[in-house]
């Protein structure tokens, strides 16, 4: 003979009075328990064979905020309808839908059906409008889909394979009308076995197992007279998710942390800047192709920006561009404007921020400085390109430095942030730097894989902003490591609005 | 970055390389110039290539590259410049001078006995329009016309006519047009149209000896004598355009590149007119002379962190493609200068930086011992991002989810889904897509939005988000103050007001931060549950109930509350190093 708990009895019961079967939502309204406590109990009753769990999906009817309107103050050709037989059963239409407080574009809709819904008849000729005998007769009965939209507003929600099949079609009718959604929603559902059933007949139920140890138990010590139950601890339990930081902002930490290790000072600006240190002052001419509208974001108001204080440096990067000023350099043969020099973008890159730190005077020689700045660039968004991502980027003074050092710290950031096995360096090419250096990392598993870009400071872009010792600049594809690292294939990942994603991300 | 697509059992040919078809190998040898393989269709057999370097526009030929990568791959041979003769054609070009204010330059050259096959005839078109549109910036700076010259009657007059003087058949069109017309009517006038309408009035047009049109600079080549067949076997070369150097360069890529096709090469004298405006009254083109640049072996050795001889770095500069003028003094090595020689096509070398990086690229840069210098420096990151990982900190332990959302966003989902009126904010000139129209001046908004992306997932949800907020300030330099921002929200059946005040209250405290709340109204919040943070009377942010409103704006079907702060008056700065 079979034991029932308490609860095993109020869900089994729950089950019955519904019809049989019920959904675990529905259990928990019924029976007043916990998700948990309902699972627990109803695992419990599974495997004694009392009950079946299954999934199943059901289509739920909600009104939208169009339907919710109408829910409240009737359809239109219920208005229209009630106005004409105010008139007296036959009337104009113009007029009628007045009466009705119909707005214009709502008339030919009321009208269709109303002619639809057999409610009246209707001569275009003299645009009159009559309520047809037999309605008039019964006041014009409520359809069924009014009756529906009077049950969703007070339920919120109905069941949509639980209607008739005329209902379901009257349903079909108010989504075409954008009136209502049909959705589905998947649920666990019990079903209450014949052995379920007989269980229940025999009424055979266990007294006072204790679930729930409370304060009151312990404080009154009658935790001594009951019987603490077992649980089923096999059983599955409700999901809970920590706070946890964003998997690639933890990379940028992580990345921040390891080049303050290697002594690096992070240096910052803002994502609004100037041609001026986004351009002119990297060596790159005022046609240059990366500063087409295709290739740069431009700022619609205001569109200058103010560059009086750099107003000697300016003057050495204008005679650069021209004729290479005193740089050594044969300059770009071109006449330089102020007004495109002052003009305001976002930035297309964070070497504008070495940029910036070289001109300000402050730099320390020796000296080490990073940035990680979000960046961006006018490109479609798709599976390998955003519009919007972080640079990592920074550079090295010293009053020597040459290529052997530059293939030192790119081979030292392949190991310490990459944590790869085998570097590579193959020729680069940046407008601001010469010699330029491409780096590639071989780790296990990975295979090669581009990581990072780094050159000197060409002279004609030290010399103008004021410094003449070597600069070794150098960035790091952070996003592509990231991807890497974290086995993502698709960059969009990066700013997914995917919470389940974020929840269930393991940890590195 | 330029993009060509060259034939792969030409390059095989002229780079003397069995590659099997192995695009890893072929990589491996384009890097040498900075390219690599984007793709091979082996149907085709036509492999494209993207170069890194915008300035070598002497690469975008099968030729040209397969010139610029023999030094590299065949060391021995010993690389150096490759000789291009030319011999006088005799043919004379008269230029107008009311072309100085419109296009005032032109180079022609004449190229005799080519041998064009379908697949040069292609590399021929390719060049000449990543010519046109990377190196002569959309034909602004220079465009290239190509003509069988045994159609035309020297001398060649470049000059001006008015709108319905003069009319020819376009390529490719039936029916001859004035030159008002094409602009109106052709596509290649609507396209470049814009670049001549300086003068309204009056259009670039070449004329041959007989008054025939070879074309009208930089639209459109006559139908006639501009078009070339595999059956043209004589070719004359112009290229018009603003910038005198780029014309001439331009010119000097495509006549090398059908010289190296076994074509001979003979010269134009293009007369300017006799005005002030032009320097040169008389230019012999193309000029197949190499540019001369001196190199200092001290400063080559600086940069590259070797001791290189001058005799070596002569060596490596020819296997780069270049070369060096014999050097008759013996000094010492240290302060030795070389002069190096570099070809016509070489466009791109600015400094001696450029070519130190060609011997470093000739040495091998894997070559090259690396070196980690110690640089005594002391590490520090931003002075706020201590403050910053305390907060997340403390975020986390609230339970809340750190997101990422984008500083680029739209009005729509700034304002009008939250009732709330747009407040100043920095918009974009040219967006790409309406969704990314400015940069947000508030955080709200987008994890509002990040909640209705996940209507299905499991509640409680509790999300916060750290990141820049712009809003326009005259007084700053680039005209925008950024303020680093923390906005958290929380929704679920329960959510609430004193929810959300506890989780604020408990982060504040933590930061040991004191503070009050002031009644307020804000359209996206409920009335009535709404409140102003202050610290120290100094106005921080707003926290309340989001209004059902909003909620249904974005179809969000449970209560949430949310605050959100500006951090840059909360942040600690570092703490002292211990």
């Amino acid at each position: 003979m079979v034991e029932l708990r308490v609860q095993e009895q109020q869900i089994l019961l729950g089950i019955e009075k519904n019809g049989g079967k019920a959904s675990v939502d529905q259990l928990i309204s019924i029976c007043n328990l916990s998700d948990a406590a309902v699972m627990r109990n109803a695992l419990t009753l599974q495997e004694n064979s009392l009950l079946n769990i299954y999934a199943a999906t059901q289509n739920i009817i909600k009104l939208t905020n169009e339907g919710k309107i109408y829910a409240a103050e009737s359809l239109p050709e219920r208005k229209l309808v009630l106005a004409i037989i105010e008139m007296g059963g036959t009337a104009d239409l113009k007029a009628a839908a007045e009466r009705a407080g119909l707005q214009a574009q709502f008339i030919q809709i009321a009208l269709g059906w109303l002619l639809r819904k057999k409610w009246v008849s209707y001569s275009s000729q003299s645009n009159s409008i009559c309520v047809l005998e037999e309605q008039l007769q019964d006041g014009v009965v409520e359809g069924s889909d009014e009756v529906l939209l009077k049950v969703l507003a007070e339920r919120g929600q109905v069941v949509f394979d639980e209607l008739t099949v005329a209902v379901k079609g009257d349903a079909e009718q108010l989504k075409k009308r954008k009136l209502v959604t049909i959705e589905a929603k998947t649920s666990r559902f019990l079903q209450i076995t014949d052995e379920g059933k007989s269980a229940l007949a025999e009424g055979n139920v266990v007294q006072s197992d204790i679930t729930q140890l409370t304060p009151e138990l312990i404080i009154t010590g009658k935790w001594r007279s009951g019987k603490l139950q077992r649980y089923n601890i096999a059983a599955p339990v409700a999901s809970v998710w920590p706070g946890k930081k964003h998997p690639y902002l933890s990379f940028l930490d992580e990345v921040r942390s390891k080049l303050v290790t290697l002594g690096f000072q992070e240096i910052t600006g803002t994502s609004v800047e100037t041609c001026l240190f986004n351009f002119d002052a990297l060596n790159m001419p005022q046609d240059h192709p990366a500063r087409e509208s295709s290739d740069i974001y431009y700022v619609k108001d205001p569109k200058f920006g103010d560059i009086d204080s750099y107003d000697a440096t300016v003057r050495n990067i204008k005679e650069t561009h021209e004729n290479g000023w005193q740089t050594g350099s044969r300059g770009w043969g071109y006449r330089y404007s102020f007004d495109v020099t002052k003009r305001l973008i976002l930035r297309g890159h964070s070497t504008c921020l070495s940029a910036r730190a070289l001109e300000s005077g402050k730099v320390e020689v020796p000296g080490k400085y990073f940035s990680i700045a979000r960046v961006y660039r006018p490109e479609v968004v798709d599976r390998t390109h955003l519009s919007e991502f972080n640079q990592v980027e920074g550079f090295i003074v010293n009053s020597e430095l040459n290529l052997g050092d530059l293939v030192g710290i790119l081979g030292r950031f392949a190991l310490e942030i990459a944590g790869a096995d085998n570097v590579r360096f193959k020729p680069d090419y940046f407008p601001f730097t010469e010699p330029s250096v491409e780096l590639s990392a071989y780790k296990e598993g990975y295979g090669w894989v581009e990581f990072g870009g780094s050159g000197i400071f060409r002279p004609e872009v030290t010399q103008p902003l004021g410094v003449d010792v070597p600069v070794i600049a150098w960035g790091l594809g952070v996003d592509r490591l990231f991807m890497m690292r974290y086995g993502i294939e698709d960059i969009r990942m990066i700013f997914s609005s995917n919470l389940e994603w974020l929840r269930k991300k393991q940890v590195t | 970055m330029p993009t060509i697509d060259i034939e792969y059992k030409e390059l095989q040919k002229l780079l003397s390389v069995e590659l099997d078809g192995d695009m890893e190998k072929l990589d491996e040898i384009l890097a040498y110039v900075k390219a690599e393989v984007k793709g091979y269709n082996k149907q085709d057999e036509v492999v494209n290539v993207e170069f890194k370097d915008t300035n070598r526009p002497d690469l975008w030929s099968v030729e040209g590259l397969a010139r610029a990568l023999r030094g590299f791959i065949d060391q021995k041979c010993g690389g150096g410049i490759r000789r291009y003769v030319l011999e006088p054609s005799g043919v004379e070009v008269f230029v107008s001078r009311e072309l100085f204010a419109i296009r005032p330059y032109i180079a022609c050259a004449v190229v005799k006995n080519v041998e064009l096959s379908d697949a040069s005839i292609r590399g021929l078109m390719h060049l000449q329009e990543k010519l046109d549109q990377t190196y002569g910036h959309k034909r602004q700076k220079a465009s290239v016309g190509i003509y069988n010259i045994d159609l035309i009657k020297p001398p060649i007059e470049y000059t001006t006519v008015k709108a319905k003087e003069a009319a020819f058949i376009p390529l490719g069109f039936a029916e001859k047009m004035t030159a008002d017309e094409i602009l109106e009517k052709h596509p290649k006038g609507c396209e470049y149209g814009h670049i001549i309408k300086n003068n309204p009035s009056m259009f670039p047009m070449l004329f041959d000896a007989d008054g025939k049109i070879l074309s009208f600079p930089p639209i459109i080549n006559s139908n006639d004598l501009g078009k070339v067949t595999v059956d043209s076997k004589n070719l004359l070369i112009e290229v018009t355009g603003t910038i005198h150097t780029t014309v001439l360069n331009t010119l000097n890529i495509v006549t090398t590149m059908l010289i190296d096709q076994g074509g001979k090469a003979y010269s134009t004298i293009i007369h300017y007119p006799d005005n002030s405006d032009y320097t040169e009254k008389q230019v012999t083109t193309p000029n197949f002379n190499n540019h001369t640049m001196k190199l200092s072996v001290e400063y080559t050795n600086k940069i590259l962190g070797l001791n290189l001889t001058a005799k070596r770095i002569a060596e490596l500069l020819k296997i780069a493609g270049l070369s060096t003028q014999e050097t008759t003094t013996a000094t010492a090595d240290a302060e030795a200068e070389i002069t190096a020689l570099i070809p016509c096509y070489r466009t791109d070398i600015m400094h001696q930086v450029d070519l130190i990086e060609d011997i470093a690229i000739a040495y091998g840069y894997n070559n090259i011992t690396p070196n980690w210098r110690e640089i005594a420096t002391i590490g520090k990151a931003k002075p706020d991002q201590h403050g910053i990982n305390l907060t997340r900190d403390l975020m986390i332990g609230l339970g809340y989810q750190e997101i990422l959302n984008t500083t680029l966003t739209n009005k729509e989902t700034l304002f009008n889904k939250m009732n709330t009126p747009q407040t100043p904010l920095i918009e974009l000139d040219n967006p790409k897509v309406t969704t990314m129209t400015c940069l947000r001046n508030w955080l709200l908004p987008q994890l509002v939005e990040f909640l209705s992306n996940n209507k299905s997932v499991e509640f409680p949800q509790k999300i916060y988000e750290i990141g820049k907020t712009t809003q326009p300030n005259p007084t700053y330099e680039t005209k925008i103050q950024e303020n680093e921002t923390l906005a958290a929200i929380t929704t679920h059946p329960n959510a609430n007001f004193s929810e959300i005040k506890s989780t604020l209250d408990s982060l504040l405290t933590n930061l040991g931060i004191e503070w009050q709340i002031k009644e307020t109204t804000h359209p996206a919040f409920i009335e009535g549950r709404t409140g102003q943070i202050l610290i120290n009377k100094q106005d921080i942010g707003i926290i309340g109930e989001i209004s059902p409103q909003i909620l249904e704006n974005w179809n969000l079907e449970n209560p949430a509350a949310a605050f959100e702060i500006n951090l840059q008056k909360t942040l600690k700065p570092n703490p002292p190093p211990h």
